[in-house]
């Protein structure tokens, strides 16, 4: 019996996969196609206070074996997600994270209190690139991130995971600031800010000129961050950029994740969540561990 | 919707950079309306990472035919598939073109905007046909096994009328709906013919970059004016419609 069985800072999910926020709306759709009590988790797009309409269109490139993406946090606020959407997810058997994005601090921690415990987790997005104010403006300095997670976690009635923005110079510095103010786990990474132009317009191809970039081609950097990250904080993490397969899955929880989420690789590949999972416990089979749990560690770097 | 692997039936050029193909899946064809369309994988690597969304222009029984324009390294991709390999299909997607059989209508379409057109008249009792083209016309006696009128035009006159297939339409009065699908500029153009008209209904199918195609990621979203009090929302293009109506959406540039 292989345990597949993960505990992120007292999030309990019966496997290490959750579906990426912004990737997967609420659920609805993709549990058109496949059985979403197979997810470990869902991290629903990203919530604001109010609701926000996003950026002009178009939102999305497609770039070497990635996508830069600039949706702009468009979503109904975070009273419509817990009055029409959550009642929907909890039909299933799976943990709910709260993706939730602010203006102001203070915007933060009114949504902490008003979701209150009726999911089984929050994600603090200080990481949005796509939008002018709050989102990354948060996240890429180490005195802001403590600031920012201190506050909102006294607003937290449970566990907060903090989600950091690769676009930094020093990841170590971010993720020891958000473990300082209080975090419970750390999630990373978010999208890399990125360009692309059309050469026979010379014009940028996304409205918002700029946008963030995600899948395969971000792996890499994702899973170096990951790794430096698990070298500096105690607290779990939950690993994430580019992932598309187990084998990928596998190199993050190598890496120090406890847990991975998956993003871009839903749209190639609706299943992808699903054969991630099976593909882990294959692994884990073949090289006679006891559980997922073990992976974490496993890794000869030294 | 469904997410299927589908057996390809054929694969083969209909004009100069023009491909049609008929795949096969029952699910996906019993449930296709015309309006909708497909996302397709082009190949399994991740050097095209995101699928196409291409429309579903005729069912036959099992059979689903698309026609595809090859404009960049996906649609080459897909025009490179041979007979009985498989593609992978998500579909079918979005909200159709509304159909009322006792209805006169018009079908007016644009260059490619031509394929989503073929079912639905096909599922129409009363229709005319208005193909504009730049300059080889395809598909054009299909729209004829099916339509009372078809009117053609291409910019260089090599078929059917010379000119651009709006200059065409002198009686658009006579029509009470009207679908169409092709450039903006075009559909910007009927969608004016057709507002100082309130007796004609017009429908357009609109177009926008895509991710998930299914209405998760909002990637695809165009912008439109709620009538009843007059603000702007977006709205996502592959679920929301691809088919709106005209006076619901901005067709900016
Ligand atoms: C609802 C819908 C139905 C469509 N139906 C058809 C059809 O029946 N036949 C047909 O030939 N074409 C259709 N298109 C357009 C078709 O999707 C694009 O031509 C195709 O995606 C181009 O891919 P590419 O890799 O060859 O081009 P590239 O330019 O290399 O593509 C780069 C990226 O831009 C996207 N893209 C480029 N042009 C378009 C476009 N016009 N619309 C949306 N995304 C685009 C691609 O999907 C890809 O992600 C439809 C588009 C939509 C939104
Ligand atoms: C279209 C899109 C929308 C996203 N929206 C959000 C969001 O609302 N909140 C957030 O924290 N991350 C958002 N992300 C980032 C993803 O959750 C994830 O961190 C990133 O895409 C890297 O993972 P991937 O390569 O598996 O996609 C979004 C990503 C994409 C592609
Ligand atoms: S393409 Fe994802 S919402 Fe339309």
């Amino acid at each position: 019996m292989i345990n597949m069985e993960v505990n992120i800072a007292g999030i309990k999910m019966k496997n290490p996969v959750i579906a990426a926020s912004g990737t997967y709306g609420f659920g609805r759709e993709y549990g058109q196609l496949i059985d979403l009590n197979e997810l470990g988790g869902i991290s629903v797009k990203g919530l604001t206070l109010k609701s926000r309409e996003g950026n002009a269109s178009p939102r999305i490139v497609e770039t070497s074996s990635g996508i830069l993406n600039s949706v702009g946090l468009q979503n109904l606020g975070v009273e419509y997600f817990l009055e029409n959407e959550l009642p929907f997810l909890r039909k299933y058997d799976l943990a709910v994270i709260a993706n939730i994005a602010g203006n102001t601090e203070d915007e933060y921690c009114e949504m902490a209190k008003r979701i209150g415990n009726m999911v089984e987790g929050i994600e603090l997005n200080i990481s949005c690139p796509n939008v002018k104010e709050g989102g990354v403006a948060f996240g890429t300095s180490a005195d802001m991130v403590f600031r920012i997670t201190q506050k909102v976690k006294v607003n937290c009635s449970v566990p907060l995971i903090v989600k950091l923005s690769p676009n930094v110079t020093d990841i170590k510095e971010i993720a020891a600031a958000a473990e300082a103010g209080g975090a419970d786990g750390i999630s990373l990474i978010n999208t890399l800010l990125g360009m692309a132009i059309d050469i026979h317009k010379r014009k940028p191809i996304l409205a918002n000129i700029v946008g963030g970039l995600s899948g395969p081609a971000v792996k890499p950097v994702a899973l170096r961050m990951v790794w430096e990250t698990a070298n500096t904080v105690k607290i779990p993490i939950v690993g994430m950029g580019g992932i598309t397969s187990s084998e990928d899955a596998i190199e993050f929880l190598l890496a120090g994740a406890d847990a991975v989420a998956v993003g871009t690789a839903n749209f190639v590949n609706p299943f992808a969540p699903i054969h991630i999972v099976n593909g882990i416990w294959e692994y884990c089979k073949k090289n006679n561990l006891k559980g997922v749990r073990d992976l974490k560690g496993m890794l000869i770097d030294k | 919707m469904f997410n299927k692997k589908c057996k390809v039936i054929s694969n083969h050029e209909i004009a100069p950079s023009i491909f049609e193909m008929v795949i096969e899946n029952r699910d996906i064809a019993i449930e296709a309306e015309p309006g909708q369309f497909l996302h397709i994988k082009v190949n399994s690597g991740s050097d095209i990472l995101l699928r196409r969304p291409i429309s579903i222009c005729e069912v036959n029984n099992d059979n689903i035919t698309i026609v595809y324009q090859i404009i960049g390294k996906g649609t080459t991709q897909l025009s490179l598939v041979r007979s009985l390999e498989f593609i992978d299909v998500i579909g079918p997607i979005g909200n159709g073109f509304p159909i009322d059989k006792e209805k006169k209508c018009a079908v007016i379409g644009g260059g490619i905007g031509i394929a989503p057109l073929l079912e639905l008249s096909k599922r129409l009792k009363n229709c005319d046909a208005y193909l504009g083209f730049k300059a080889d016309a395809y598909k054009i006696d299909d729209f004829e096994r099916y339509c009372d009128h078809v009117i053609v035009s291409t910019e260089d006159g090599s078929s059917g009328n010379k000119g651009y297939i709006t200059d065409f339409m002198k009686h658009i009065e006579k029509y009470e709906v009207v679908y169409t699908c092709g450039p903006k500029i075009m559909m910007k153009k009927v969608k004016e013919l057709c507002h100082v008209l309130p007796s004609v209904t017009c429908y357009i199918s609109m177009e926008e970059r895509m991710g998930c195609g299914i209405g998760a990621c909002l990637v695809c979203t165009c912008k439109t004016i709620n009538t009843d009090d007059s603000k702007w929302h977006y709205k996502k293009v592959c679920t929301d419609g691809p088919v709106f109506h005209a006076e619901e959406v901005e067709l900016s540039d």
